[in-house]
Order: C-alpha cells, then structure tokens, then sequence
C-alpha cells in the first residue's frame, strides 16, 4: 500500500491545471473514537512523525493525535527551519544523523517536496577557545562518517561572500565548522507530510482537542498517578478517551502534562525568538551561525533572512516576544553582515522550548507504564523530528527504549549521567 | 511632464516653488518638495510601479500610502522603499525591482499564462523526482522569483544609527482627531505626553477631508503645539507594545539618523491608529487604476494629483461617498457611481497596463480608466493583539473591535467606533484623561513604595471609574468578495481561488490556510489582506466571520530596518592598564572574552625560552581578583572550594578548584591570606564575574549569618607575573620592605610590599610557568610606572616581556591544566586529577554528595600528561585518542604544544581510565587521517615534575 | 523589556537584572540521599501561573532577591529581600 495516498507530481498540477478539478483533502476532520490503541498528546511533528512510523513501521493504526490548536502550531511551525548533524558527542551525532538521512529521503517517502536545501552548514569560531570546540566536533563527525570539517576565514568567504572576514572586527572570524549536508526545510510541509500520510494510514487527527488530564490507575501518587502507575486514557475538552498508551510530545507545555500522569520533568520553559526580513534578492547561499554572537542567519528561497538567537534568558509561557530580541539580533548580525543594515525586520516571533539541564532531550519510557516521553528538546526538536518520531514509534510498539534513544531517557537525571551537548549548543543550531 | 497635476487645492502639502529632479529607472522625472515618490511619478503620468511577486503581473497605486503592497521601490542601495510614503529627495535613483530584464517587458510574466498551473502550494507537489534536480535546478528556478529589491551587502559599514529612551507618562499612537484629543486631554490633566504620527504631518483623515475638516485640524493643531506637555514626533511610528508597557517607536528622518529606534516606558498607551482601508475581492483587482478611496482622495488633495479621467466608483460608506466629489471636483468623470449598501456590485475588471473596462453587477459594462472602492475598513489591532487583546468580528459594523484591553491601554478613535470628528475628539479626549490619570496614579504608588522613596508629587490622583460613552458602531455592509475571484494578497499574488483550494485540502483554519498559501506573509503582513483572507475562508468553510478569528499580528507594526534596531554598535573591549604599552611594543593582540591582551611580541617561543632561561614578565590582568574580608571567610572557602581552608595561616596561598554543586569542575585559583580577616581571591578570567556572583549567592541565600564582604578589584588590581630564574635577583632591584630570601619567603606565600616605589603593592610566589616567579598585584594607576621599572631594571638580565602564547607553552610544559579546556562540561573532579585535593569528608561543600558519588565511579575518563612517541608530531587540540584501527573513541588532546625546553612535543589529554597509567599506548587520529602513537606519562608535568624552579 | 522591583533599587528593567529561576531549597549535603539532590539539582515544578523565584541586582544593589511572577501573563507582584 501507498504510504501517502493520492499521488502528487508533476502530470497531476496539470491535469488539475486544464480540468479546475478540486485537489483532494490532505486529511481528514474525523470523529473521535472512544478508544484508541495510542494517544498521541501533541499534534506537532514530533507526534505526527510518531504516529506515522508507528502506522508505516508497526502497523499500528488505531491512533489518535490530539492537538488544542491546529497540526503545526506550536514548535513545528516557529522554527528557524535548520537541520545538521554536526554535534559534540557520539551519541548526538548517531542520533541526529538519522534524522539527516530521513530528511533527505523525506520528499519521496511522503510525495510531499519538503524543500529540503542542503546548501550547507557554518557555524563560526571568534575565538581561539571557539576554533578547539570546532575541532572537537569536526574530529568527532568524521569518525562517524559525517561530511564536517574547520575552515579557514577566506574558505568561509567563499562559502558566505556577505561575511566581513576582517581581522580588526570586536568579533574576528577565526575560521568555521563547515557541514556541507546542513540546510534548510519547508517546516510546514514537513509536519503536512507526515500528517497527510498518517491520515492515510487511519490514523485520528483531532485539532482543537485539549488533554485536560491522563487518567492513570495503581500508582503511588494522587489519582493512581505516579511511579508505579498505569496509564488508562486522557479526558479532553470533548471527553473522555481511553488508551493503555500515552505520549507526550508537546513542546512548551510539556512540565504540564507530564504533571498530569505524575512524572516530573527537569524541564524549564523559555521563549526562543525568530525573526525574519523583508525579501531581498538571495545573497547568502549557506546557513551562518555564530555561538559568540548567539546568532544564527539563513535566507530562504523568498529572499527573506530568518534569524534565530539563544533562549530568552526568563523563563516564561508568553510567546509576544521582546524588543531586546530585535536589538540584540540586529547588532550581531551586522557584525557579521554590516552591509545588510538597510534591510528592514517584517516580523518576530516566539516559540516554547523546553530547557533540559544538559540540552538533550527526555524520551522512551517511564515510572508509569503506558505513558511515554519525547520532550525536554529544547532548541533542536525540529532537526530532530523525523527520527525522533521513528525511535518513539518502536519505544511503543516494543515497550523498550529503542537503542538511539537509550542516552536520552529520564533515568539520566536520577543516575547522573548527563549528555555533553550543553558545551556546544549554547546557540546550537 | 506634469500632465496629472491638479490645480491649487486648499489642503495641499506640496510646495509649488521647489521641484525636485529625481529619476525612475534612469529616465529623469520631476517633482515637488512634499510629494511622496509614488505622487511625483503618479503626476508625471507613471502608471506601472511594479511586477507582482509570482505572475509578474503590471502593478500601479492602490492605497497610496505606507501599505501599498504594489509601491515598494529601489533606492539608490536601499531596497523596498515604500514610495507611497517616502519623500522625495532631489537626486533619488528609483527604480522598479522584482523586474526581469525591465518593468516594460517581465520575461516571468509568462507566468500567468501557466498560472492554472501554479496554483497554491504547487511546489509542494512537484520538483520532487529526479531527487538531484531538486538540488540543482529546481530550486535555483524558485529562488529566481524571490521578490524584492538588491542589498548591497559589500558595503562595510553600518551606518550611523541612533536610540534614544523616554518615559512619557502616556503615549498616543496615532495623531488623528482622536489621538490628538487625547494627548491634549493627558498633558491638561498634568501628564507627559508622547505624541507618535505615522504620516509625516498630525490630521489623520482630516488632512485630505473637506474643508470643514481642514479647519478642526488647525484648532486641533494649535491646541497641541501649544501645550508644553506633549511632545509630537511625526513620520514616526509606533511598532511595537511588549510587556509592562514597554514601547517600540521608530522615528524616520531625524537630523541624526535615517531612522532612530526610541524605547518608552509609558505609563499608559493609548492606541488611536483610525482605520486602514480594505481592498474588494473581485476579477482583475489588481489592475493597475484599481484604487482605494483613501487613495484617490489623497492623491487630489494632498499632491494635487489627478487619478485618472473616468472613474468607475463602489461605494459602501461616506468616505467612499466624499471620494466622489473629490474626484469630481478634481475634474474626473464619473461614469458609474455604484452604492455597495443597496447592492451594486463591480464583477471584474479589464485591462493589463491600465483600467479599461468594468463590469459592473448589473451586467453593464463601462470603458473607464479608473476603478474606485470605497468598500470597507480594517482594524489594525495590532497594538492591541501585542497587550493581550484578541479582538471580536462585529458582522454589523463589518469591522473587528477591541474586547479586553489591560489597564494601562487604552483605545479611542476609529478602531473602537465611528463618529464625527467632535465625536472623535471628545472620545480621544475622556481616554486620554483617563489614560493620564492611570499613570499619574502608578507614578505616584511606585514612588511612594520604593524603599529609597522620592516624595511622590502631590497627592494621589483620584481613582477614576471609565465613564467614556462609546462610539458608535455604524453599520456596514460586508463588502468581501464580489461574485469573482480576485487577489486577496496582492504582495504574495494569492487569490480568493487559491484560499478555497487551500480550505477544500484541509488547510481549514486561517493559522494553516495562512502558511500553505502564504497569504499575509508578504512585506504588507496582512495589513491589507487579513480580514478578506478570514472573510473567503468563511465563505469557503460556510462558517460565520465571527468563528474563524484571525491571525495573531505579531510587531512590528511596520517593518524595521536592521541598521536602526541595532543603533550604534556598542560591543565594549577591556583593556588593561598596560595594553597600550604592550601595542606600543609590538604586540599581536588576543580577543579573550571581553579582554584584549597580548598574544605574544613576535617570538612566542623566543618568549618563552627567555622565561626558563632568563626572566620575562607577562600582564595577567584579566585573572579575577575578589577581596573578601570578615571573620567568617573562611567557612565560605570551606563551602566553596573542594579542598580545605580552615587552617590557612596568614601569609600562606593555597590552591583550590571549584566544582559546581552537580559535581563539575567550574573555577579554580589560589586564594591567599593578607590579614586575620582578609583574603585575596583570584579566579579564571573568563569566570571572574561568575564567581563573584555564585559567592554572594552563597553568602546573601544561603549563609546570611556570616560576616563576609567581596569586592571585585579585578580591574583595581593590575596583576604582573615576574618569571624566570633571574627574576629574584630584578625583584631585589625594585621591592622595598619585604624580604625576598627563598626562606623567608617561600613557595605559595604572599607579601604586601613596595614596589618601585609603589606601596599597596600585593606580592605572590605563585607561577602558572613552572620557573621561580612572583606575581604582583598593583593599584592599576601605577602599573605602567612598575611595568616600566621591571623592563628598565631588567635589561641586563635580559628581561622580555612574554604574551598569552608562551605562557600556555610553559604551563603546559609544567602540566597545569586550565578549566574549560582540558576539562569540559562534564567533567568531575577525579577526571581532573586533582587527587588528594578533593576532602570528602567535609560537612558541607558544593557539590558534595556528587563529588563522593563521583570518587566511587571507575569509569570517568582521567586527564593525563600524553607524548608522542614520535618527537616531531604535534597533534592539534582536539584530535581524538582512539581504539587502535578502529573508530572507537577513548580521548582526546586537550593541549598540545611542541616544547622548546625539551626539544619535543607535549600534551595533556582527557582519556578512558583503562589508559590512564603511566606508560599506557595510545592512538591519536591527526586531522590529516593518520594515526600516531603516544604514551601517558607519569606526571602531569612534562618538565620539572618534582617543582625544583619553581621551589628555588 | 518586564520590569522587575528591586526590593532595594526600585522598580528596574529586567535587563539590568540576572533571572536566577525558581527558589529552591538546597538539602542538607552531609545527609542528603543522591535522589534527593538530584532532584535539587534538576527537578523544577517550572508551572504555568504564579512561581517564587530569585533575582539578582547585578547592575544595582548587587542583592539577591525574589519576587512572584505569573510565567502566563509576566505580572510581577511582592518583592522581598533575601
């Protein structure tokens, strides 16, 4: 069977060109059922990658994914769109990489174009200690078989002709990690292609469908909740549903949730801003990041430069966004780029992130059977979607954590075994 | 050529006397001072402006203002100009962009013939096989059409931008009727007033009103500019509301700066932006002479500028109506004047470079070059979605209102109601009352709260219930769509077509609808399109207006540009007090953090040769220095160093490493006791601050009851490390008072003392190079005159200064590892190898339960001193260590230099334990692919292990 | 740009400030289980609503402090001296 249902290309734009016919529906509005195999909380990529795999994978179909708003709305749809598989540690790399080769098969496994652009990855080094870290990352890649290296300044000019390379700068760039598979996708259509394909295989997309609580039996806590509990199912603005399998793969709310079935999380919610310009003819071919200068600049296909910074450094669930974002961005990039100062900011928004202590994220199983993790992300859920959701799916159809996820899973925080991401992401995209 | 230009009108803002020579794609034009660039070339009879952004079809004026989605334009180097608002300057260079070869013949135009093709989100659906072309054609073909102008990127500076703070006790967003009303009614109840205009002039409608109308703004104008209380700035907007009435306004052609950013923190915010006109959905809309009222009535009686011959006129409201006579009196030709509110209709319009035909609803079909819609108005709310608000569709007034506004925002004028221009202003008048009288109130609460409380002014203002009488909500008929398809976004070329396409796929809700077919993602960011977007997707989904919401308008309200949030880049250096000596003499200078310092002086390895040779001398500056004083210092070096400190005797120095309370090595440093009750701290460079900080913490949270004062003196302190065998005998030279004998003054003890005459000087035998050496901490207004005294005094021992380079030679030679480098964000105390250092058995220490949890673990990796057997390789910081052939990791290099005291290379490294013994083989993979062997050694330090120089 | 009160300095931007997060207690490390100080350690309630946390004064009075702030709307209310 199809994975995907109707197929798109390009006989069919001009069929439906010459005959005006109507396009069918990417997904369906379905009724809620009383009961499902899986609840999915979450209707984000994360949790439509999940119920995808778990339908294409796992033949699992009787699935719903419950969402308060619209599919997308949260993290999916805010971010800076990058993805990259450069990171410090094996584990990450391993990780990351997956989701790279799944992203770069995407287009064809779901016949949606998610414009993946692999137009190459810089993450730049102002300082001496920066151009060690770089190193580290680059030696580490390679031994994994990740295309990454450290350049030299007039390497990153040609890469990047818009940087000022100059030696007299407050910022001087010393040199660059270079990760030529790194780029961008259309985060929208990424989250649409798992959502249409899921929707194929069965799979219930409820919008507007808030969890109210998880309903969970046997455990020590209040309600059956906590640690040696059981899950039974949700209650929801429209009810009650039951399931004997919860995921939470919200961003953002995730702490709340979680409460819901007991599981505490070492999670902090912090705004992440983004940016965007008015379009202007394309200059900057490659995706520029600068930790020192907590920047990171890409120009999408439209012209428009997408900017992205490090976490607001207050915690808080407002997403309006700051003006101090703005500032700060626009005297960093004009470090980097001081002859773009005539472009002009069209819009800024933010997004929920969920900070882990060890930037790295919170998956697999936990003290309450039947209800699973895929939070805690932080900055890189949308890199990290594709296999994110492929990894969950087989946590769930197995009940074991899968092996890629083994680093991430909650017992790290009991046992002391954190990732050692945080050094590098401190603006990690 | 100023065939369109009116005659005298009574509110016209163009000066006559004064025309400005600009050109428009390199043909010369004319205008007047007060034209806009859009009135001068409308005058000049131009009616092509641009080529749309997906089917390059031709584009003209459609509002004739900031907002006009079809009038941004290249300037010189500045790209999307808005020439519906920007004035002209003799000189300009204007030119279309987006055009491809020119604005006359668009070779992409050949779009709309395939457009059937190109329907919303066809790139989703396509380009995907072969996969390879993706990559290589399709997307360069895409990106072809990114619109907007060229940024002329190698420009090296960033031009001279300004900010500026305020904190008016109210701020009004908008200088028409209403706004005015209100600041004059604020700065009359004892507030100050910031006053914000949009357009380069106060009015709002009123400026191209009747003649009526221009009478009630001079009295409104007086009344302003007469009250000292209020401050007007014009050609300035408001673009941004974030928390605690934080306010963003951006002031165009100010003196000093293209644009100048100023933030307020206004007690109150009164939002009066009035309304902005909303195009009408039909075929061929946008057409160019397709216009809006508004613009129409702004071209005749603001630039005296005459639209068009014969007009075709909709009308759904009394401004609609007052653009009839205006055109008339302008001498146009009315050929159809159709009233929307008794259901005459425009179907579709003909005509590629100008308006030929309409079709009108009835079926008649007109010749007129000029279509004008006076078909409703849209609610720029965005101010209000920035303070929370989510506003509410009244289907009567055809318009959103506001819903639940916080107290300190306030809105009056046209986006809450409608009324004559005495209804405006007394509406704009009670809010600004009662907006100043708000914020005289929170003045005068947080004055009299503080707890170094100014005497608040007078006494507090009454309390004041909102007794404004709203204005009224007139009806309005729902002037969406005609019976046609036609653009809804006219920036993005999205049609009413595309937005049923969109809705019949599933992209059912605005969010989705929005984001598959880009429609209000372009530079007009929905001002134009959102509410007809929500109005088709209503039509689409048979739901009412009112259960479809909108888009969150997000700030800012107008674009900004880049040059002018960042304002004058101020990214600040420390220098020490010696740093220009040191690039008086040649040195290469090292960005560390926020330090500059000296790398080296041209030789690093000459440098430090002369260290273990000779003496050197080396600025330290930027090492952290914390004076703590009182009787209970020690109980917090106790807290937070690993090591112990209770017993520390006067005089003596000791070295301690910090872990934070997880267990990871976060600082390290000697700290030395000066007196009974004080001790000198010092830190790494990069964590001074952090230090500081976590040690007050400690003190102020969770031991308030100890006695301990900290006092930065980092940069107070010059700090100056002497090193070398001879560096005793240049000391003797220079240092008063105290006795430099090795016995009276051994390792790891501190002197006060004179030096060069300098008292107050703070005299360390402590060395991170490993040779005899003494670090002096100066007060830094006299460091030059020591540091100069040392280099006069030490030629003939031949004294070098030495930079950072050589000092990270010669301490790693010596095997002293630096936090941050050979340690990393995981590692724990045993991976340090601190050793003995580390007292589990304290009662309290940070970290302490994961320090004993990490002395039981067996499987950290270990820091270890590393040589490759090879003498001559000296593997790069970084290079992994790993397991034979394989690709296994088990380490990595953290230091590595090639040593010019033993001739070869040296390292340090963190690796897996079962490599952590003396005369362990392990495997670096270089950079360059080969793999070379090495061998821990038994000591950190690779030179002098036993501390013989050092102990001298 | 929220204001934060400064129990000392007054009402400030927050920028002139450092966020220290949600209050926590620290356990007695001489006695504390592993669990228990990692829950310390990671473990943040992190709700959406009113949370006790601490401010430093960094450019003013140098004092540690904590105010209540509502993470759903940024509404500060009662500042108090550490």
């Amino acid at each position: 069977m199809a994975r995907h249902g109707y197929t798109y290309s390009a006989g069919k734009l001009i069929k439906h060109g010459l005959t005006r016919g109507d396009w069918p529906r990417m997904w369906r509005r379905p009724e809620a059922r009383s009961s499902y195999d899986v609840v999915i909380v979450g209707g984000g990529l994360h949790g439509l990658a999940t119920a995808y795999y778990l339908a294409a994978d796992h033949g699992m179909t009787n699935i719903a994914v419950l969402d308060k708003g619209y599919l997308g709305g949260g993290g999916s749809g805010r971010n800076t769109a990058i993805v990259r598989s450069n990171y410090l540690t094996p584990e990450g790399v391993a990780f990351y990489d997956r989701s790279l080769a799944l992203y770069n098969s995407m287009t064809q496994e779901l016949n949606l174009n998610v414009m993946f652009s692999r137009r190459g990855h810089l993450t730049l080094a102002h300082t001496d200690s920066a151009l060690r870290t770089m190193h580290w990352r680059a030696e580490v890649n390679k031994l994994q078989g990740i295309d990454s290296s450290v350049i030299d300044p007039q390497e990153v000019k040609k890469e990047a002709p818009s940087l000022d390379i100059s030696a007299d700068t407050r910022y001087p760039i010393l040199g660059a990690l270079f990760h030529p598979p790194g780029g961008i996708v259309r985060h929208d259509a990424v989250v649409w292609g798992y959502a249409r394909a899921a929707d194929h295989l069965g799979v219930h997309m409820l919008q507007e469908t808030e969890v109210l609580d998880i309903l969970c039996e046997g455990g020590e806590g209040p309600d059956g909740k906590g640690t040696g509990g059981r899950v039974t199912g949700v209650r929801t603005n429209r009810g009650d549903i039951s399931a004997p399998a919860v995921v939470n793969c919200t961003a953002g709310w995730a702490s709340l949730i979680s409460n819901m079935a007991g599981v505490p999380l070492p999670i902090t919610t912090h705004p992440l801003q983004a940016a965007v310009t008015e379009p202007c003819k394309v200059f900057l071919p490659t995706v520029v990041v600068s930790g020192s200068l907590h920047v990171y600049v890409s120009q999408t296909d439209r012209g428009e430069l997408v900017f992205g910074a490090s976490v607001d450094p207050v915690g808080t669930y407002r997403v309006n966004g700051t003006l101090e974002f703005t500032e700060e961005l626009a005297g960093h990039v004009l470090e980097l780029m001081p002859g773009i100062s005539k472009m002009r900011l069209m819009r800024q928004w933010s997004g929920l992130c969920d900070m882990t202590p060890d930037y790295s994220p919170v998956m697999g199983t936990t003290q309450v059977d039947g209800y699973f993790v895929d939070v805690g992300w932080g900055t890189y859920g949308f890199k990290a979607g594709p296999v994110a959701g492929e990894t969950m799916a087989e946590t769930i159809a197995t009940g074991r954590d899968a092996d890629l996820i083994a680093p991430f899973t909650i017992n790290r925080f009991t046992e002391g075994d954190l990732v050692g991401e945080k050094g590098a992401a401190a603006v990690g995209h | 050529m100023t065939h369109n230009r009116l005659p005298v009108r009574p509110g016209e803002v163009i000066d006559r006397e004064t025309s400005l020579a600009f050109t428009w794609n390199g043909r010369p034009h004319t205008g007047l001072r007060g034209d806009t660039i859009a009135s001068a070339l409308a005058a000049d009879g131009v009616e092509v402006f641009a080529r749309s952004m997906k089917y390059k079809r031709r584009r003209g004026i459609m509002t004739a203002d900031h907002w006009d989605p079809n009038l941004s334009v290249q300037v010189g180097d500045e790209p999307n100009v808005r020439a519906g608002s920007r004035r002209l300057v003799a000189g300009m260079e204007v030119s279309a962009q987006n055009v491809w070869p020119s604005l006359k013949f668009d070779i992409g135009a050949a779009n709309q013939l395939v457009g059937r093709f190109l329907s919303p989100g066809f790139y989703y659906k396509t380009f995907m096989r072969p996969k390879w072309l993706w990559h290589h054609l399709y997307q360069t073909i895409l990106r072809r059409f990114a619109p907007g102008g060229r940024i002329h990127w190698e420009t090296s500076t960033h031009g001279a931008y300004d900010k500026r703070y305020a904190h008016p006790d109210v701020l009004v967003a908008g200088g028409g009727p209403a706004g005015m009303g209100a600041a004059i009614a604020a700065a009359e109840a004892g507030a100050s007033v910031m006053l914000v205009e949009h357009e380069p002039e106060l009015g709002g409608h009123l400026r191209w009103g009747d003649a009526e109308d221009l009478t009630a703004l001079a009295d409104l104008l007086a009344a302003v500019q007469s009250h000292p209380g209020i401050e007007v700035l014009v050609d300035s907007t408001v673009t941004g509301r974030y928390d605690h009435n934080w306010i963003a306004v951006m002031q165009r052609s100010h003196e000093v700066a293209p644009e100048r950013l100023i933030k307020a923190r206004a007690g109150s915010l009164v939002v009066a932006p009035g309304l902005i006109e909303r195009p009408y959905v039909f075929a061929g809309n946008d057409t160019p002479g397709v216009m809006l009222s508004g613009a129409v009535r702004r071209l005749i009686n603001l630039w005296a500028v005459k639209p068009g011959s014969r007009a075709v006129v909709l009308s759904a409201n009394p401004e609609g109506d007052a653009a009839i006579a205006d055109l008339e009196a302008a001498g146009v030709e009315i050929v159809a004047a159709l009233d929307a509110r008794v259901g005459e209709d425009i179907v579709e319009v003909e005509g590629r470079g100008r308006v030929r035909r309409a079709v009108l609803g009835d079926g008649r079909t007109v010749a007129a070059d000029l279509v004008v819609l006076g078909t409703g108005w849209t609610a720029p709310t965005s101010l209000l979605n920035m303070a929370g608000d989510r506003p509410v569709y009244d289907p009567t007034a055809a318009r959103y209102f506001p819903n639940q506004l916080p107290d300190n925002v306030l809105a009056t004028g046209g986006i809450t109601g409608n009324g004559s221009t005495v209804e405006l202003v007394a509406h704009g008048s009670a809010t600004g009352t009662l907006a100043a009288n708000r914020a005289l109130r929170n003045r005068h609460e947080r004055r009299s709260s503080t707890a170094r409380a100014r005497s608040p002014e007078g006494p507090m203002p009454e309390s004041l219930q909102d007794t404004r009488v709203p204005l009224a909500r007139t009806p309005h008929p729902e002037c969406y769509r005609s019976s046609s398809h036609g653009m809804v976004d006219f920036s993005e070329d999205v049609s009413s077509k595309d937005l049923f396409q969109a809705s019949g796929e599933g992209f059912d809700s605005i969010e989705l609808m929005k984001r598959y077919t880009t429609a209000t993602m372009g530079p007009s960011q929905g001002k134009l399109e959102t509410v007809n977007a929500a109005a088709v997707l209503a039509e689409a989904r048979s739901m009412d207006m009112v259960d479809i919401g909108t888009t969150v308008w997000r700030p800012p309200f107008a674009p900004i540009s880049l040059g002018a949030l960042a304002g004058r880049i101020f990214e600040p250096i420390r220098r020490s007090a010696l740093q220009d000596w040191h690039e008086a003499h040649g040195a290469s200078p090292l960005l560390a953090g926020q330090w500059v310092r000296p790398d080296h002086y041209g030789d690093p390895v000459g440098e430090a040769r002369n260290v273990r040779e000779n003496v050197g001398i080396i600025d330290v500056t930027p090492l952290g220095k914390l004076d703590l004083r009182g009787p209970d210092v020690a109980k917090l070096l106790e807290l937070v160093y690993v090591n112990r400190w209770q017993k520390l005797e006067i005089g003596r120095v000791r070295y301690g490493t910090m872990v934070a309370e997880d267990g990871v090595v976060s600082d390290d440093g000697v700290t030395g006791r000066l007196g009974e009750d004080h001790y000198l701290m010092t830190t790494t460079s990069s964590g001074a601050g952090a230090v500081w900080e976590m040690l007050e913490d400690y003190l102020q949270t969770y031991r308030p009851e100890w006695n301990v004062h900290v006092t930065a003196v980092t940069g107070g302190l010059t700090s100056i490390n002497v090193a070398g065998p001879r560096c005793r005998d240049l000391l003797l030279r220079l240092v008063e008072d105290v006795d430099l004998s090795p016995e009276a003054f051994p390792y790891f003890h501190v002197r006060r003392g004179r030096v060069a005459g300098v008292s107050g000087c703070i005299i360390w035998r402590i060395g991170f190079t490993g040779e005899l050496s003494y670090e002096l901490h100066v007060p830094s207004g006299h460091a030059l005159h020591v540091w100069e005294s040392l280099i006069a005094n030490g030629e003939d021992l031949g004294i070098r200064p030495f930079g950072v380079e050589s000092q990270r030679i010669l301490r790693l030679e010596k095997g002293h590892y630096i936090v941050g480098q050979d340690t990393d964000g995981l590692t724990k105390a045993p991976s340090a190898g601190l050793g003995g250092l580390v007292k589990l058995d304290k009662h309290d220490t940070l970290g302490l339960p994961e320090l004993r949890a990490s002395y039981a673990r067996t499987d950290l990796p270990v820091l270890v001193a590393i040589q490759t057997d090879d003498p001559e390789i000296v593997p790069m910081e970084a290079d992994q260590i790993v397991d034979g052939d394989s690709n296994r990791i088990l380490g990595r290099i953290t230091s590595s230099r090639m040593s010019p005291t033993l001739g070869r290379s040296v390292c340090l490294g963190q690796v897996d334990p079962s490599l952590a013994a003396a005369g362990s083989k392990v495997t670096i993979l270089l950079v360059n692919g080969h793999r070379v062997s090495g061998t821990v050694q038994e000591h950190h330090a690779h030179v002098d292990p036993e501390g013989v120089r050092q102990n001298a | 740009m929220i204001v934060v009160n400064c129990p000392h300095c007054g009402p400030r931007n927050s920028s002139d400030l450092r966020p220290c997060g949600e209050v926590t207690s620290r356990p007695d490390p001489a006695t504390a289980s592993l669990s228990e100080w990692r829950t310390y350690l990671y473990m943040r309630e992190n709700p959406s609503g009113w949370v006790t946390e601490a401010w430093y004064c960094r450019s003013g009075c140098r004092r540690y402090f904590t105010i209540e702030r509502n993470t759903a709307t940024n509404e500060t209310r009662r500042s108090e001296a550490s």
